[in-house]
């Protein structure tokens, strides 16, 4: 008897979790449409438009009746259901200043973005994190307090000045390093050149960035794992005898994890304006690139889907991480 | 508050640093206008010509007096952070007592827009309306400060939560105590540690925010910025003027971020008793 209770109990939990996660589910998914909706009306929302920019500044004179022409060349309106269609079909228009499909400018800037921002934040995450497991261990020694000192002052210093000194010392003084672009252009490269020019050409902005996100992740992998080295589960395991490499990795630092994670995790939902300084500064032709060009051209197709590509993104992997969250540390989902 | 808060303080030399940092950087955008030998607008001296007496740090491109750009750049940036930090903090709060005060619908709705704001990366949205609106610097630093107030007010809400249940505001609800009175009488003053933190760290992200954006180019160019005054002297790199006109801003800024950085956390270290547990006392 007690048995089949426990059991309805459990199967009562399982339904109102997946309840839940439908329920999360279902608000992203209304919030996806909602900024899907203001992606659609935005062009009717903001002043000025491509046909002025091009032709205000020009000596060509144009008359009222070839301006409402060329408005309606460049506006392709058929209802917000038409719009959802297009958007899924990957058919995004067309950019205004390049005349190529906005999709394939989206899809030739996304690698690069993808690789410096990923590889960027795994390095950094990987290095913040063991360095701030192996600090917390050591606590009130005098590496972990020059660790800390030192990472303070690098979380101060903004990436701007990183990335500029960088470029300044390494790329225009020393000429060690490119000064622009993410690979050398119609290079006939075997495989492994063409790795060594991309890895040549990624080291600086990818420095930048690495220099930018390793102090913050230091200091809460460091934070978390102080917090958790005062468990008495961690006395336990010292008093099983457990080695204190077992200690800190498998039983501490797993607990420390959930913090870091997450930061990670926004990291990389924000990654098209992440990089958006830094690729400016070395010239990386990433998605910020993209985007802060198009802006400038007041391009108006490449913008839309810029943003709106993004923000889904910033949805989609804040969901992920909702429902990762369980399975990372299952108190949370008991928690609930 | 705690009694030796002042001793603490004294005796962090995080804190020391930091104020001593922000305190010049402060003089200076309240002086530094008066203090400037020209006026950084005047295009009439010898364009890229190295230090004199005359001029400290040489002269731009345009024949402009660099020292007197920097210290109109230090002003104009320090306004922008202290403005946005004001009012992200005015609004941080004011949202964050009203949702854990009354609770109900009103949460709901504010934590929801709290949580949209949190998921939008407000360096897009600032782009997108400097590019297509040209507005004011003080309209964008009103705007940040609109996209920046959800992280003060989640941990200002929180607090409120646990104070509304503690003896002192029962017992003052009790006496009849109107909605208002509690507000101001009782919760306002109990948090103001959370206040400080949390304006120290915005005004760290909007110093942090403008000199994006004006590197960027998205202000008037003709505004006197550290972001506009490093964008325009990478250009002119080769000709060897990278320590008189490329370093002295670099380092205005860096200096600047790292003392408020100092601030926050030495704040948070010596005023948050849950922080001072896995900061330690002995940071340094």
């Amino acid at each position: 008897m007690d048995n089949t209770i426990a059991n309805f109990g459990n199967l009562l939990k399982i339904q109102l979790k997946q309840q839940k996660q439908l329920d999360l589910i279902i608000a992203y998914g209304l919030a996806a449409l909602t900024m899907t909706y203001l992606s659609y009306s935005l062009p009717n929302l903001l002043p000025g438009d491509f046909v002025t920019t091009m032709y205000s500044n020009s000596f060509v004179t144009i008359t009222a009746e070839q301006e409402a022409e060329l408005r309606n060349f460049y506006s392709t309106d058929a209802g917000f259901g038409d719009y959802i269609i297009r958007l899924l079909k990957l058919d995004w228009g067309f950019s205004y200043s390049s005349l190529t499909p906005v999709s394939s400018l989206f899809f030739s800037a996304l690698p690069w973005t993808l690789l410096l921002m990923g590889s960027a934040n795994f390095i950094s995450i990987f290095i913040g994190f063991v360095t701030g497991v192996e600090a917390a261990w050591q606590r009130d020694s005098k590496t972990e307090k020059t660790m800390v000192s030192t990472m303070t002052i690098m979380e101060g210093i903004p990436e701007i000045c990183t990335g500029v000194i960088l470029l300044a010392i390494f790329s225009l003084h020393y000429q060690w390093f490119p000064a622009a672009g993410a690979e050398t252009a119609y290079a006939n490269h075997t495989l492994i050149e063409q790795f060594l020019d991309v890895a040549h050409h990624l080291a600086l902005p990818l420095l930048s960035l690495i220099f930018a996100y390793l102090p913050g992740n230091f200091l809460m992998a460091r934070n978390s794992m102080v917090m958790v080295l005062k468990q008495s589960y961690i006395t336990t395991a010292r008093a099983k005898g457990l080695s204190a490499l077992r200690i800190r990795y498998a039983h501490a630092a797993r607990n420390a994890l959930l913090p870091v994670v997450t930061r990670f995790c926004l990291r990389l939902s924000f990654m098209v304006t992440g990089a958006l300084v830094v690729e400016r500064i070395h010239s990386y032709p990433g998605l910020g690139t993209l985007l802060f060009n198009a802006i400038q051209a007041r391009d108006l197709p490449v913008i839309q889907a810029v943003v709106l590509v993004s923000s889904l993104m910033v949805l989609a992997i804040i969901l992920s991480l909702e429902l990762l969250y369980g399975i990372i540390d299952p108190r949370v989902t008991h928690a609930h | 508050m705690h009694i030796n808060l002042r001793t603490n303080f004294i005796s962090d030399p995080w804190f020391l640093i930091g104020a001593s940092f922000t305190t010049l950087f402060c003089l200076i955008a309240l002086i530094g206008p008066i203090l400037s030998p020209h006026d950084p607008w005047e295009m009439s001296f010898d364009p890229i010509s190295p230090p004199t007496i005359e001029h400290i740090l040489g002269t731009n491109d345009c024949g402009q007096d660099i020292f007197s750009e920097l210290l109109y750049s230090i002003h104009n940036t320090i306004f922008f952070g202290l403005s946005s930090g004001f009012t992200t903090l005015i609004f941080g709060v004011a949202i964050g007592l009203t949702s854990g005060w009354y609770g109900g619908k009103i949460d709901l709705f504010l934590m929801r827009l709290a949580d949209i704001l949190l998921a939008t990366p407000s360096i897009m949205i600032l782009i997108l309306a400097a590019s297509f609106f040209h507005p004011s610097p003080i309209t964008l630093a009103l705007l940040l400060a609109l996209l920046m107030w959800p992280t003060i007010s989640k941990v200002v809400r929180a607090n409120t939560l646990i104070l509304r249940e503690s003896l002192h505001i029962k017992a003052a609800k009790q006496m009849g105590a109107s909605n208002w009175y509690i507000i101001k009488r009782h919760l306002l003053p109990e948090m103001y540690p959370i206040y400080l933190i949390g304006f120290t760290s915005k005004i760290r992200s909007a110093v942090f925010m403008e000199a994006s954006l004006a590197f960027l180019g998205l202000f008037d160019p003709t505004r006197k910025s550290l972001g506009i005054m490093i964008s325009y002297s990478l250009k002119y790199y080769y000709l060897g003027i990278w320590w008189n006109w490329l370093m002295p801003p670099i380092i205005c800024l860096s200096v600047l971020i790292t003392a408020t950085t100092f601030l926050a956390i030495s704040l948070e270290k010596v005023m948050d008793p849950r922080l001072k547990e896995s900061l330690g006392d002995n940071l340094a």
